[in-house]
């Protein structure tokens, strides 16, 4: 690796490599799947999970995690489904969502930044209280019926882009431009870089770090929204893989704890390399097992590629 | 022998973690269930609590070496799906029962070798062991079915001389554990090794003449091989080879560490600390159900108390 050359390339997180390995294989294998409203269908159903990755990979480049994702998905999703608020209007919804998701963020900053306690079991244990709240709150049954107008925005078609997909875009960029051009954007870089070092720069690291759980919580409300479109009706196990989900995506996407040479864009490829894995093994026909074991491998893989350039972090 | 009992409820200076609460909680949680509920001190109701919660003892027991060395092990519920499912194969118990161990071992010294030869981190890779494993299991067993050998059952299943032979699992688990960690240079080094990475110095032990990414891979392998174990228990009460029942199991493991008071970072933490969380667990679920607790709600409560407990161990460090 001692080339530039290679070197350079070494950098390019691994989502790219495997969006354009999955794409090739599946030009050659069904050339006529590679249509935009055949893919805009499949790119569609990652987006809930293309949306939480923007927030994961936040908190992952202050060395933070988020697993409380699924947990405030489900709630969102149960208090929509379940008619609690019968008169609600659709912004209202909206609201409330924002409201929970940023409790929610704000509760695992405050634990992990100023009490200082692990991200891994704090957000874990929000997620279980929350889930625990939704089962207790529904006895276990399935709520309602997704209210219709909320389908009716989720099939909205452009062309052949999807409306939920340009939602997706949009976010992504908006992020982009927080993390490249402004002074938070910075700071962030800084606190993954080396708490330490940001710290005696003048950054203030705790309140970025709480910030950051923030934005994660609320970006887990909007994604919690877009998830509730995407179904017809409500269901007490909505969600509960995509933090995980997240995690894996990110980590495709060259974000690494602390590390972000992955940028925003990174992880994006990582959530299209996810739905086009889809795609390529319902294509070949293999089944469950064969995706899990596929998905775990290649994760694996981008990581011990983009790993071994670095030590352990 | 004061001094080291008040260490239990101090977070500073005690590389043991706060175990005193974890060991509070308990006793208030049998005070309360035996005078409070006329089940609870039954003899039946505390065989069904031992044999409940001997599987969450031993993964936890093996969670710990991991999260000892500040790592952690995310493939424990595949493997012990993945156990269950190997234990319910057609063959005899004789072949069926070691290649359990031996592939636990191979799985804990990839997740091993991957995170301190590869530079992954431990959540990364044993995320990513997860899902392959439990691929695995789903071409092994796509659904629950088959049958465990008979010697697996009837070591989880009856008794001695009135004494259900779950607890004798428990004893050998925490036996053995007591042993690697307290009485061998491998956990005296697992201490050492976590001290450093808690302080952000991930060699500092290898200062000291320990093989820091040696001992990191044996932590992986003893983990394994303590999911495995509680796999084939778990094999013996379902009597059969079950894909799911390891799910999110690896999450109850952390928990009951938690609750023990080991810590994330590393470094700190105590088998009897992870014993007690193991056991609250099983208190508060078993205790929840003779109360007519609901069910759902008994989530609830465990993950408040976890926030709870895990509020009152502040450290230095910021993040996972």
């Amino acid at each position: 690796m001692a080339h530039p050359v290679l070197r350079r390339l070494a950098a390019v997180p691994p989502a790219y490599w495997v969006f354009a390995l999955l794409l090739l294989t599946l030009w050659i294998a069904r050339p006529n799947m590679l249509n935009p409203n055949v893919l805009g269908i499949f790119v569609r159903q990652v987006v809930p999970l293309g949306i939480l990755v923007l927030g994961q990979l936040l908190v992952m480049r202050v060395r933070s995690i988020d697993l409380s994702g699924g947990g405030v998905i489900l709630l969102i999703n149960y208090i929509i489904t379940s008619r609690t608020f019968p008169e609600a209007s659709g912004l209202t919804f909206v609201a409330l969502a924002l409201a929970i998701g940023g409790a929610v963020g704000l509760l695992n900053g405050y634990m992990v930044a100023r009490r200082r306690v692990s991200a891994v079991i704090v957000t874990l244990a929000v997620s279980i209280i929350l889930v625990g709240l939704v089962q207790f709150l529904s006895s276990g049954t399935p709520p309602g019926d997704v209210p219709k107008y909320m389908n009716e925005i989720f099939d909205i078609k452009y062309g052949p882009l999807p409306l939920p997909v340009l939602f997706w875009l949009g976010c992504t960029g908006l992020v982009w431009l927080v993390m490249q051009h402004s002074v938070y954007g910075r700071y962030v870089e800084a606190v993954g870089e080396s708490a330490e070092a940001a710290a005696f720069s003048g950054v203030p690291v705790e309140r970025t770090v709480v910030l950051a759980h923030v934005l994660a919580g609320l970006i887990a409300a909007v994604a919690a929204l877009v998830q509730t479109g995407s179904i017809a009706v409500g269901s007490v196990r909505v969600g509960l893989d995509l933090p995980i989900l997240a995690v894996a995506a990110t980590i495709l996407g060259g974000v690494v704890f602390g590390r972000g040479e992955g940028g925003v864009w990174g992880p994006f490829f990582g959530v299209l390399s996810f739905a086009l894995l889809f795609v390529v093994m319902t294509v070949f026909g293999i089944d469950e097992a064969g995706k899990l074991i596929a998905q775990g491998l290649i994760i694996l893989m981008a990581a011990i590629l983009y790993g071994t350039r670095a030590k352990r972090g | 022998m004061i001094r080291w009992f008040t260490s239990g409820f101090s977070a500073r200076r005690s590389r043991h973690g706060l175990w005193g609460v974890p060991l509070v909680i308990a006793v208030a949680l049998v005070a309360i269930l035996s005078l409070g509920t006329d089940q609870f001190a039954t003899r039946e109701n505390l065989f069904n609590l031992v044999a409940q919660a001997m599987p969450l003892l031993i993964a936890a027991i093996g969670q710990l070496f991991v999260i000892l060395v500040g790592g952690l092990d995310l493939s424990v519920g595949s493997i012990i799906s993945f156990s269950t499912a190997i234990l319910s194969l057609d063959g005899p118990a004789v072949v069926l029962i070691p290649a359990v161990f031996v592939l636990a071992a191979a799985v804990g010294l990839i997740n091993g070798l991957v995170i301190t030869r590869m530079g992954v981190h431990p959540i990364i890779a044993t995320l990513a062991m997860q899902y392959v494993l439990l691929g695995i299991t789903r071409i092994l067993r796509p659904v629950s079915g088959g049958t465990v050998p008979d010697l697996v059952i009837a070591a989880v299943q009856g008794s001695v001389l009135g004494v259900p032979l779950p607890l004798f699992w428990g004893i050998i688990a925490v036996g053995l554990a007591a042993k690697i960690l307290y009485g061998s240079r491998f956990g005296l080094h697992l201490f050492a090794i976590g001290g450093g990475v808690a302080a952000g110095m991930d060699d500092a032990a290898s200062t000291y003449g320990i093989r820091v990414g040696r001992n990191i891979v044996l932590a992986y392998v003893a983990s394994a091989l303590f999911a495995a174990l509680a796999g084939v228990f778990l094999a013996g009460r379902i009597v059969s080879g079950d894909p799911n029942v390891g799910l999110l199991f690896e999450l109850d493991a952390i928990t009951a560490a938690a609750i023990g008071g080991t810590q994330l970072s590393g470094g700190v933490g105590s088998l009897h600390g992870t014993v007690l969380g193991a056991i609250v667990l099983a208190l508060l679920a078993n205790g929840m159900n003779l109360a007519n607790v609901s069910p759902f709600i008994q989530t609830a409560i465990k993950g408040g108390l976890l926030l709870a407990i895990v509020g009152l161990q502040s450290r230095k460090k910021m993040g996972l």
